[in-house]
């Protein structure tokens, strides 16, 4: 895969405070997610890699060029920053049109328009976006992001005030984007809409990148963790009782009155093992889920050790 | 339009509307047109000549250009000049919105130049027009109506250069601007030749009194000095602008 | 909750029960909180500088003139004119009055509308008029600092070495004309200010307008009066040189300008009175009017 984004054991520090420590990755085509809490460092990494900061430490490489000094890099970023300040006096088409013409696109007016409906904006509303919901005014700064078509889109939050139509919208835009070729690079709290963005993560805590991939992939790797299945069924107690010996069976605890929750250091094998308990004991199998293996939990272990 | 051309007159237009408001446009103009009403009442008053440094001066232009000098240069020229240009890219900055020119294939120099002739655009009417208008209404003849015209626009272009860079350097831009012209220049420059030469308003004041030919008294700067340093101040400013602008962090 | 030795530290959240200040705490604290903020106390070193240069401004020349007075007392007696009268000291500290009454207010009414916090602090005990007389309070207070503390501290000293009022009645008397000086050159600004302040959320438009109209009315009065012959009384529009006059009234002491020194007391106290009340009700209409929506 070509990496289209490179960041090389970037740090960023404003006076005492270390906003960033040491963070290298590398993201190619494709919607990748970075998460972290508040305080985290991700709108630091991000305005790292549009130049709007320079690192204290460290290379970020876009493109193969240098976000802070190429002027002409900007031409191929387009940024949704998180901030909602807008040129109130301006229409949607207004916003964007000078994006356009500042970004030196061919056809100003015809891209406006498109980047407009692209979002569901309506291109000729007079309105200025000073009079527009929060929800508006997020899809028009998408729209000002994607007027030049840029290869590298970088999203700070950008799902926050949409609706729930608004939100699947724009993910399956985000998607589309990726699938495309282009390098999306989306900053969210929401943790299930993150998960349909894609399976790729940087998972930021404290400054530090504490992991990155497939989010399933990390939960693999975790192995100071058990897996946690939940199994309902006829009688748990009985299943308990056939799994208790079992390798890799390291916790069992009984929930309610049809259900089990093993703790395993292998999901794979539990799997055989659970269907195998319950044939000798003849029970019935209602459910089998497991309870960790979505990115909350990924986060959560990552991020708050819990 | 050529490529240069596209990107000044955006960001022109874009400058020019966020600093027209009703309330600053009027306000600055309502004080104009106080100046306007005091100035007839000196061209309606009995000036009798006056003597300065030996010399007989015709009251009406003395009277006018003393006039000019203090409620015009001293007071509406940089506090004008410094609503309007500390506004142009300060404004942008503390509202966040900076980061739409700033990510831009735009050079630096070409957004802080079409920043200040934004401000310079909307400040020029706003307040050298009615200052003329007074001038002409003291009864202190051309001279000092074409005076008045020369000092206000060149101490605009300095202000608007110097206020454009304290506008991005830092939050409170107005409030330090309002030091620099009460304190510094009311105060500070007042007491010394030396301090004297550090000050706009001197050189303003330096073309008022060779173009109306009126004796000002306090420091008076010779030609060419009187024109060139206010406009080389105004560009070195905004040469600054735009090296502080490219390293600066964005919001 | 406590048995045994053993205790429950943390509960979790739980109603308070304890004892409310009511409005009048709330009116307290908010004076002491607008303060302390346009102090920059227990804020950053950068928010105490402009307050700290307006303090030195007003305070050095008393501080001076109190050492010149211990330093050299024989030179002082034979020149009467080296130290200045209480009146006169206002003109030292004129662009202390100036940038102070210029900055106070905005940063006291202009912040809390733009954050939204005016929506938070009306959703306490405190009503629009009990915000509004609070925050009043405390920007006449700020602004007594400067024109009431200097001439005090003058008064302290001299009083300490000798070179006071004579006796505890002429003390007394001093020190009515020395507090009522003070406020009177602090309200009149106090209350232009607060006006600016009431017409725009951003803090630096409010300041430009205060110093503006500030040192407008001197220029265009001054002008009008001294050379287009203008009636003396024209005087009362000057809205920074009328406190200082008032001062002098007080003090009993002459005007330096001729035409100023003829205009009736009752002219000036009625001006001043006029314009801190024309002032003060645009404020409160101002935001009797207001919607406060976040």
């Amino acid at each position: 895969m070509t990496s289209l984004v490179e960041v090389d054991e970037v740090s960023k520090w404003f006076g005492e405070l270390v906003a960033v420590s040491e963070v290298s990755f590398a993201v190619g085509p494709g919607v990748t997610a970075l998460l972290g809490p508040n305080g985290a460092g991700k709108s630091t990494v991000l305005r790292m890699l549009c130049g709007l900061t320079p690192p204290s430490k460290g290379e970020v490489r876009v493109l193969g060029g240098d976000p802070r000094r190429d002027l002409a890099l900007s031409a191929n970023i387009g940024l949704v920053p998180q901030q909602e300040a807008l040129f109130e006096g301006y229409s949607a088409y207004g916003f964007v049109h000078l994006a356009a013409v500042l970004l030196r696109v061919a056809d100003p007016d015809r891209a406006t328009r498109a980047a407009l409906e692209l979002v569901e904006l309506d291109p000729d509303d007079r309105r200025g976006v000073g009079t527009y919901s929060k929800g508006m005014r997020q899809r028009v700064k998408v729209a000002q992001a994607l007027v030049n078509d840029p290869t590298v889109v970088v999203l700070d939050e950008p799902l926050t005030g949409l609706d729930p139509r608004q939100r699947l919208h724009l993910i399956s835009l985000f998607q589309r984007l990726g699938e495309d070729g282009r390098c999306v690079i989306v900053s969210s709290h929401v943790l299930d809409e993150v998960e349909r963005f894609g399976s790729r993560v940087l998972v930021m805590a404290q400054g530090r990148l504490a992991a990155e991939g497939d989010y399933r992939a990390i939960r693999e790797l975790m192995d100071d963790r058990p897996h946690r299945v939940r199994v309902r069924c006829d009688d748990p107690r009985m299943l308990a009782a056939g799994l208790l010996g079992a390798n890799g069976v390291v916790g069992l605890q009984l929930v309610g009155t049809d259900g089990v929750v093993i703790e395993t250091l292998d999901a794979a094998a539990l799997r055989r093992r659970v269907a195998l308990a319950a044939q000798r004991a003849d029970l019935r199998l209602h459910e089998v889920t497991p309870l960790d293996d979505d990115l909350e939990s990924v986060f959560r272990y990552l991020v708050e050790r819990r | 339009m050529s490529a240069v051309a596209s990107a000044r007159l955006p960001v022109f237009r874009l400058v020019l509307r966020s600093q027209v408001s009703r309330a600053r446009v009027g306000a600055l103009l309502a004080l104009g047109a106080v100046g306007i009403v005091v100035g007839a009442s000196l061209g309606a008053a009995d000036q009798v000549p006056e003597l300065v440094d030996g010399r007989v001066v015709d009251g009406g232009l003395w009277a006018g250009a003393r006039f000019v000098s203090t409620f015009g240069l001293s007071l509406l020229v940089p506090v004008t000049a410094l609503v309007f240009a500390a506004a142009s890219l300060g404004d942008l900055d503390e509202e966040g919105t900076l980061v739409y020119l700033w990510l831009r294939p735009v050079r630096r120099s070409r957004i802080v130049v079409a920043a200040a002739a934004a401000s310079f655009t909307v400040a020029w009417p706003v307040v050298v027009v009615p200052l003329g208008v007074a001038a002409a209404a003291t009864g202190g003849g051309r001279g000092l109506v074409a005076g008045t015209v020369a000092a206000a626009t060149v101490a605009l272009v300095a202000y608007t250069g110097l206020f454009c860079a304290l506008g991005l350097v830092t939050k409170r831009s107005l409030v330090w601007g309002l030091l620099y012209v009460f304190i510094w220049e009311g105060f500070v420059a007042t007491a010394a030749d030396s301090a004297a030469r550090l000050a706009v308003r001197t050189y303003a004041r330096s073309v008022l009194s060779g173009v109306a030919d009126v004796p000002l008294r306090g420091t008076v700067v010779d030609s060419p000095a009187r024109w060139v340093v206010p406009i080389a101040v105004g560009a070195v400013a905004l040469a600054f602008t735009t090296w502080r602008l490219a390293r600066r962090d964005i919001a | 909750m406590s048995d045994g030795g053993a205790r429950i530290l943390d509960r979790g959240y739980r109603r308070y029960d304890g004892h409310r200040t009511g409005v009048a705490g709330s009116f307290r604290t908010l004076v002491v909180h607008s303060m302390q903020r346009a102090l920059g106390l227990k804020r950053s070193a950068a928010q105490k500088l402009l307050p700290g240069l307006a303090v030195f401004i007003a305070y050095v020349p008393a501080i001076v003139f109190v050492g010149l007075t211990v330093l050299i007392q024989d030179t002082l007696l034979a020149n009467q004119n080296l130290v200045p009268t209480y009146a006169d000291y206002y003109s030292f500290i004129s662009a202390a009055i100036v940038v102070f009454s210029a900055f106070v207010a905005p940063e006291l009414l202009c912040t809390d509308r733009r954050t939204g916090m005016l929506g938070l602090y009306l959703a306490s005990p405190l009503t629009r008029n009990s915000y509004l007389a609070a925050k009043a309070t405390a920007v006449v207070a700020l602004l007594a600092l400067v024109t009431l503390g200097p001439p005090l501290l003058m008064l302290v000293a001299f009083t300490i070495i000798g070179q006071g009022p004579d006796g505890p009645g002429a003390l007394a008397r001093v020190l009515g004309e020395v507090v009522l000086g003070g406020v009177a050159v602090a309200v009149l600004p106090a209350s232009l200010s607060l006006a600016a302040s009431s017409t725009t959320t951003r803090k630096a438009a409010a300041s430009a307008a205060v110093i503006l109209v500030l040192l407008a009315s001197t220029a265009v009065t001054e002008t009008l009066v001294e050379e287009a012959g203008a009636p003396a009384e024209l005087f009362c529009a000057n809205l920074l040189g009328l406190p200082f006059e008032l001062v002098r009234r007080i003090y009993g002491e002459p005007s330096p300008d001729v035409a100023v020194a003829g205009i009736q007391t009752g002219t000036l106290i009625a001006a001043y009175a006029g314009w801190t009340l024309l002032f003060a009700g645009f404020t409160w209409l101002r935001y009797r009017r207001l919607a406060v929506d976040r």
